[in-house]
């Protein structure tokens, strides 16, 4: 497998950033995020490291494909409709 | 005798500051049930006092705050605090560990040498805070969302829950912000924060014996 391969395995649709950007835009302005050990950023620095598709941008990214997956999934709709412990 | 409770909390960088703050409430319950508190604060969150204190078996709840890794959970200046090989201070301990990924390997290798129980994140844990805030961090409404279902861990501990149901109520209380966030819809200035709830709920687990307790 060529380097090249290899690294268009890892880069992420140019949908998918363009969708993860769309959400991220309409987060309020005065926010800021700690991801653990990563760092602190404000809205536009989140948009930043999706756009540059780097480490951070993936993580990023991960997040909101995690949650359309419980949306389209149902995981979510289960977690609110079973009752929980308290 | 009194049982004891081991806090570290670390305030050096801004997130830091938030864990610690939030932290006061886990330390004001502990009080209310005469538990005896040992708070690491600032620069007394190192690794020498932290290994002190474990290896002499006091504390039987130790909660970490601090950035994390698969294999340590860092202190004061993200320094390591406890790491893998710590056999002697983890023995007979419930750890709650607010730190990135910490449960993929240290949790285990914590519960393999003799931990109780280890509860914390197998991923980053993300937490949104407002910037007019920072230096209230317990007025924050979007820092709360977080942090209170994070806090509970313990605190169900401290209340004689069960390791297990420590997690599965800290998890109940995640659900219910996603389900205020939910109804108050769109319009909501926290709306944006169900999806990294989401994520910090479902990535936190309880390792070792879910009926310890503490």
């Amino acid at each position: 497998m060529t380097e090249e391969t290899k690294a268009s395995e890892h880069e992420t649709s140019k949908d998918i950033k363009e969708l993860v950007i769309a959400r991220l835009d309409v987060l309020p302005p005065g926010k800021k995020v700690s991801i653990g050990s990563v760092g602190e950023f404000d809205k536009n620095e989140l948009i930043e490291h999706v756009r540059k598709d780097d480490e951070i941008g993936q993580k990023i990214i991960e997040v909101e494909l995690n949650y359309l997956r419980a949306l389209k999934e149902g995981t979510l709709l289960n977690k609110l409709l079973v009752p929980q412990e308290e | 005798m009194a049982q004891t409770l081991l806090i570290t909390r670390p305030e050096h960088e801004e997130a830091m500051f938030y864990l610690s703050r939030w932290s006061t409430t886990i330390i004001e319950e502990a009080k209310r049930k005469g538990i005896n508190v040992v708070d690491l604060h600032k620069q007394k969150a190192n690794r020498k006092k932290v290994i002190g204190i474990l290896e002499k078996r006091i504390p039987k709840l130790a909660v970490l705050n601090g950035h994390g890794s698969e294999s340590a959970v860092a202190g004061h200046d993200n320094k390591t605090i406890l790491k893998e090989g710590d056999t002697k201070a983890v023995k007979s301990k419930i750890f709650f560990a607010r730190s990135c990924k910490s449960t993929k390997s240290l949790g285990q290798d914590a519960i393999n040498n003799g931990a109780t129980a280890y509860l914390g994140y197998k991923e980053d844990f993300w937490l949104f805070y407002s910037e007019n805030k920072i230096f209230k961090p317990l007025e924050d409404k979007t820092a709360e969302l977080f942090l209170e279902p994070s806090n509970y861990v313990p605190i169900a501990l401290l209340k004689g829950h069960t390791a297990g149901q420590a997690n599965s109520k800290s998890k109940a209380r995640f659900i219910k912000n996603i389900e205020k966030l939910i109804i108050e819809g769109p319009a909501s200035d926290n709306y944006y924060a169900i999806r990294y709830l989401l994520w910090d709920m479902t990535h936190q687990v309880c390792l070792g014996n879910k009926d310890a307790v503490f």
